[in-house]
């Protein structure tokens, strides 16, 4: 039942989103700023979809280690803000108004073991907040599930609040997804916080993944290393928004894509540099293959920098196998459709980092022996 | 018939000639040393024996083991026993050095018709050769020459040459870059290498390393063209008197 923006009328927004909040949103859905960054994926569809998807209520799957603690948001005296740039990214505020409830965990104490996150799956999960306290670790391992959801449509949203000299490692990997999604990843870190991110992806299907990262606190550091394969018919759109707020911040980004078949891929990485980022430190490289000529790559560079003391280095290729590596396997031997396999998984595999490294290695390979 | 037969090469590179009229035979059992100033021809040479796309043979003919090279694509020179050994080994990050070994070692095993060898079986005789190269064998785990030092690329080179074992090998200025210890190491592993039924072109600059790898010939290419051979007293003249003498 596909009913469009009008749709969005009849959402109800719970308290802590407030009715203004979704107002916003529905004026944002059509403003120039959601539009530029929706040029390569259908928004409306998008849209249908988030208010055709079941919901997912329930707290998230999670057998929560000691040190942290769970809350609904709602039954909270005063709830954190909810802290997601609604003019930027008006969807969440769907996905909070179709869920109801939203999630908050509390990061008390570094916890034993990592939090275990279900993956999105064909629904609508609920938001969830993650609150690292001063000086605590967390990791965050999301996997899909084997046996995945083959119908619906999947969002996720993610805020993560890393205090002072807090560290979290967040790593997803979704190897043979069947359904659609979208998901957001906001993170706020404070001095000195670290933020690890590790994405691997195989993509069939329709994924878009935004993700920002505000550096508000000085030093503050992000390192992302990611891969996606994206197989014949995927469409993967990848929009990273950077924000060095504060001096001596640091990021490292790495993301390695495969367009294989008749597929599209798009990465858009936007670093931005504020006035007071003093030394800040930026370093982003996207590089992509396209395997066949029907598949299509965009990656776009975006800098925007309003200050002089700053190290920046942004770089995004577009390409076909290296030609020298394909000739210097081939001198050893290998015949061509062996080189390039190897060379693809390699390609691949230099942008595996994190818990789901190996098995996302693993997925790749299968994948490869198959074709 | 010779293990390598070129007679009258002229090849181009990007449409410009840069191999014109070379002549040269390789007999199983020898070594033959080929030096010549910068830019004469030496890497062009070693990449249109190898086969690399972009390197156009124009006229002449090469054979190797008795068959004409020409038509025949690189992994089936390579197949057939020949190796070059790259005077700028590539890197190629994510893909393991004994995983890119293994795949060599198999499709060398496959062309004879062969099963693949055992990991286990095939992973120990690789530790034990990058040992005895001086490699520690945490090299092999890590990316084909990634962040791999020159002598570290080059003694890489020569664990390739030695698991492989071709019936002949090209190998272009691996010593160029070695300190004194590395020389050493890949001399004793060319000598090790070489026997009665196999054959090394020796591309170099330096005659040090003909001190102990000891060449059955030596010649001399300028400008595309083999203008002078003799045995290893050749390249101590060069060593001593440069190359002048020999366009004067
Ligand atoms: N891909 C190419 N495109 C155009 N010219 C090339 C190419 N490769 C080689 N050449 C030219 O061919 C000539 C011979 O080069 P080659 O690399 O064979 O020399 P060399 O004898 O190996 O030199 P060196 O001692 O410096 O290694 C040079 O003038 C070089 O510039
Ligand atoms: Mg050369």
């Amino acid at each position: 039942m596909a009913v469009g923006i009008e749709a969005l009328q009849s959402l109800e927004a719970p308290p802590w989103l407030g009715a203004e909040g979704l107002t916003r949103c529905r004026q944002a859905l059509g403003g120039k700023l959601v539009r530029e960054t929706w040029k390569y994926s259908p928004l409306p569809k998008v849209t249908d979809a988030l208010i055709d998807a079941n919901v997912h209520q329930e707290p998230p799957d999670l057998a929560l280690p000691p040190g942290t603690a769970l809350h609904r948001f709602d039954k909270l005296d005063a709830p954190p803000r909810f802290g997601i740039d609604l003019n930027r990214y008006p969807l969440a505020g769907i996905v909070a108004a179709r869920a109801g409830a939203c999630w908050l965990i509390e990061v008390k104490r570094t916890p034993s073991r990592p939090l275990r996150l279900a993956a999105p799956g064909g629904r609508i999960n609920a938001p969830l907040l993650v609150q690292v306290a001063p000086e605590c670790r967390v990791d965050i391992e999301q996997e899909a599930a084997e046996t995945a959801d083959t119908a619906g449509f999947g969002a996720l949203v993610l805020v993560l609040s890393l205090a002072a000299d807090s560290e979290a490692h967040w790593a997803t990997a979704e190897l043979a997804p069947m359904v659609d999604q979208w998901s957001l990843l906001q993170a706020h870190l404070h001095g000195n916080a670290a933020l690890t991110l590790n994405h691997q992806g195989a993509v069939a299907n329709f994924r878009r993944q935004d993700i920002n990262v505000v550096l508000d606190g000085q030093g503050a550091r992000l390192s992302s290393v990611g891969a996606a394969l994206i197989c014949d018919g995927g469409r993967l759109d990848q929009q990273l928004v950077i924000e060095h707020a504060s001096g001596g911040t640091v990021s490292r980004i790495k993301q390695h894509n495969l367009a294989a078949g008749r597929s599209r891929c798009t990465f858009n990485g936007r670093i931005h540099i504020h006035a007071g980022a003093v030394g800040a430190d930026a370093d982003l490289s996207n590089r992509n293959l396209a395997l066949d000529p029907s598949a299509e790559v965009n990656t776009k560079p975006e800098l925007e920098i309003y200050n002089d003391d700053v190290r920046c280095a942004h770089g995004a290729t577009v390409g076909q196998l290296d030609a020298e590596a394909l000739f210097y396997l081939l001198s050893r031997g290998l015949d061509p459709q062996q080189a390039q396999r190897l060379l693809s998984l390699g390609f691949l595999r230099d942008g595996l980092a994190g818990p789901f490294a190996e098995r996302a290695a693993t997925a790749f390979a299968a994948h490869f022996k198959g074709d | 018939m010779s293990l390598l037969d070129i007679d009258g090469l002229h090849a181009s590179v990007n449409g410009e000639p840069i191999l014109k009229d070379l002549s040269l035979r390789v007999e199983a059992g020898e070594i033959h040393a080929i030096m010549g100033p910068n830019g004469s021809g030496k890497s062009t040479l070693a990449n249109v024996l190898a086969g690399r796309p972009g390197y156009e043979v124009t006229a002449g003919q090469v054979s190797f083991d008795g068959i004409g090279l020409a038509g025949v694509e690189p992994e089936a020179r390579a197949q057939a026993g020949l190796f070059l050994a790259f005077q700028y080994p590539v890197e190629i990050p994510g893909v393991s050095n004994m995983e890119f070994l293994k795949a060599a070692w198999d499709s060398h095993r496959a062309a004879q018709g062969s099963q693949p060898e055992s990991a286990v079986g095939f992973m120990k005789r690789a530790r034990a050769l990058a040992k005895g190269l001086g490699l520690n064998p945490e090299f092999l785990k890590r990316g084909v020459n990634e962040g791999f030092s020159g002598g570290e690329k080059k003694r890489n080179e020569i664990l390739q040459l030695l698991l492989l074992e071709p019936k002949l090998a090209v190998l272009d200025e691996t010593d160029s870059g070695l300190d004194i210890d590395a020389l050493q190491t890949v001399a004793a592993g060319v000598n090790r290498f070489r026997s009665a039924d196999n054959g090394v072109l020796l591309i170099t600059h330096y005659q040090r390393l003909l001190n102990h790898i000891v060449p059955d010939r030596v010649h001399v290419l300028t400008e595309g063209r083999i203008v002078a051979s003799g045995d290893k007293h050749l390249a101590e003249k060069l060593e001593a008197e440069g190359y002048a003498w020999l366009s004067g």
